[in-house]
């Protein structure tokens, strides 16, 4: 094959424009589900850690569940299966049964397994903020929301922020696991190509150099956010 | 105050029943995402084009009815007919009696056999007793999965595929024995020179198993629409546009078993 085969490929067949959307949906559902995924997270680990029993009880058969099963069975489970829940559920109320939209069934399912493993980390966060610091602040008779919004969430940010870059790479690979469903990310778009094409090689290493360029810029964009929340934090070295 | 009230509701009432009426026209029809030429093919630029996205463009005009298309996985078709996701699949079902029992069909507007693909030097008769201990490969929810799985699942290993051209490259790295498949995809596949070292072992026998042709599917109870794609695709026999089409994608008639 020659550079102008491949220039052919990517340019006027308009490949690289497929890859590219592909990419763009990749992103999408990653952000989306990393955005629901802190959110869980947040909510189970304020639960895990001043919650009533049962609730706790609850936060911990959840984080154990979703991070025992495997993503891809979990993806199935919730998409095919969750999907006849919801209709069923419309059905016994005499409603229409509804389209399910893969994007937002992607961005569902991999937010609630990224609630689990993010749910850890944020817990593991705030019991890593000295004790004194929040204790300094009730003592100050501050309430309970601009304690969590002023004191808590800025000084376990500094703990939390390498887990949850950690995460969100695992998540942008794990977006790929989606294409078993059909949605059309980064994998399929590349998968379509090199069918169509009959050129494997030349297309599956293209989306393998999408998914690094993803990796190289939020890497990139979460030292940046690091270096910001880390700025209070006293520095060895 | 109740009159405009009743005003409204009317108002309301018949624009539902407008708006029903104009939904009815709109039709989605399901397709593999999985290409699978000269069937169904997608561009660089997303569009779609084969056999079957003409075959759809061409019964929407004689329907007179605004389609569109609906991506989503070969296993998920069938499920998504039936939570109404799509209206249509005519994406090579074939008619079997096991999805005759969860939807309907219309007639078929084809007909294709299916062929065993093996290495061009290995010695393979494609009976049950010839594929002993052999690896056979398959794509996963098709007819031909429920052939081999009947016939050979006792002797032979299959292993299943979603994808055509998977089960091509693990034959050409010997990690499968034999393939069966749509004699109308893999055919000219066998052209294609990284195919050189495949060859045709032979068209598998008829059997109930393969189906009566293929149809395009739709709801079970939906008789309307089946019957105006019915009308649309005899219609499209009668005038030739049928075989219009047919010549660009293939070099024999596929509108009956010869």
């Amino acid at each position: 094959m020659t550079l102008s085969d491949i220039s052919r490929l990517f340019f006027s067949d308009g490949w690289l424009q497929a890859l590219a959307q592909g990419m763009v949906k990749t992103l999408g559902i990653s952000l989306g589900a990393f955005v629901l995924g802190l959110a869980i997270g947040l909510v189970v680990a304020m639960v895990k850690l001043k919650g009533p029993r049962w609730m706790v009880v609850c936060a911990n058969c959840y984080t154990t569940l979703y991070r025992a099963v495997p993503e891809l069975l979990l993806i199935l489970l919730l998409y095919y299966a969750g999907a006849d829940l919801i209709n069923l559920t419309l059905a016994a109320f005499g409603q229409p049964s509804v389209e399910i939209n893969g994007f937002m069934a992607a961005v569902v399912v991999l937010g609630i397994v990224q609630g689990a493993y993010s749910g850890e980390i944020i817990r593991g966060s705030i019991e890593s903020i000295p004790h004194g610091q929040i204790e300094a602040a009730r003592a100050y008779g501050i309430s309970r929301s601009l304690l969590v919004r002023r004191v808590i969430l800025p000084c376990m940010l500094p703990f939390a922020i390498a887990g949850l870059s950690n995460l969100w790479l695992v998540l942008v690979k794990e977006s790929a696991l989606i294409s078993v469903v059909g949605y059309s990310e980064l994998l399929t778009a590349g998968r379509q190509a090199a069918a169509s094409t009959k050129h494997y090689l030349l297309f599956y290493l293209a989306v393998a150099a999408f998914y690094y360029l993803i990796t190289l810029v939020s890497s990139s964009v979460f030292r940046r956010v690091e270096v910001r929340f880390e700025r209070w934090m006293p520095r060895h070295a | 105050m109740k009159r405009t009230l009743l005003i409204t509701l009317q108002a309301c009432l018949l624009a539902g029943i407008a708006s029903t009426s104009f939904a009815a026209d709109k039709l989605v029809f399901g397709i593999a995402l999985e290409p699978y030429p000269p069937f169904s093919f997608k561009s660089g630029k997303g569009e779609w084009s084969g056999f079957e996205p003409e075959m759809i463009t061409a019964v929407c005009e004689r329907m007179k009815a605004d389609c569109s298309l609906n991506e989503m996985s070969w296993d998920g078709l069938i499920p998504a007919l039936k939570s109404q996701q799509v209206d249509v699949v005519l994406n090579s079902l074939s008619i079997t009696p096991e999805r005759q029992q969860v939807i309907d069909f219309t007639q078929p507007y084809f007909f294709t056999r299916a062929l065993w693909i093996g290495d061009r030097s290995m010695e393979l008769e494609p009976t049950p007793a010839g594929l002993k201990g052999k690896i056979i490969g398959v794509q996963g929810s098709t007819t031909h999965a429920a052939f081999v799985k009947k016939y050979y699942g006792e002797t032979s290993t299959i292993r299943y595929y979603n994808d055509q051209d998977d089960i091509l490259a693990d034959l050409r790295s010997g990690r499968v024995d034999i393939m069966l498949a749509d004699q109308l995809v893999v055919e000219p596949l066998l052209d294609n020179p990284d195919n050189s070292m495949l060859a045709s072992k032979g068209v598998a026998p008829l059997d109930p198993l393969f189906g009566d042709g293929v149809g395009a599917g739709v709801r079970k109870g939906n008789d309307a629409l089946r019957e105006r794609l019915n009308v649309a695709l005899q219609s499209l026999r009668a005038d030739g546009s049928y075989e219009k089409i047919r010549e660009r994608y293939f070099k024999s008639d596929i509108s009956a078993l010869e």
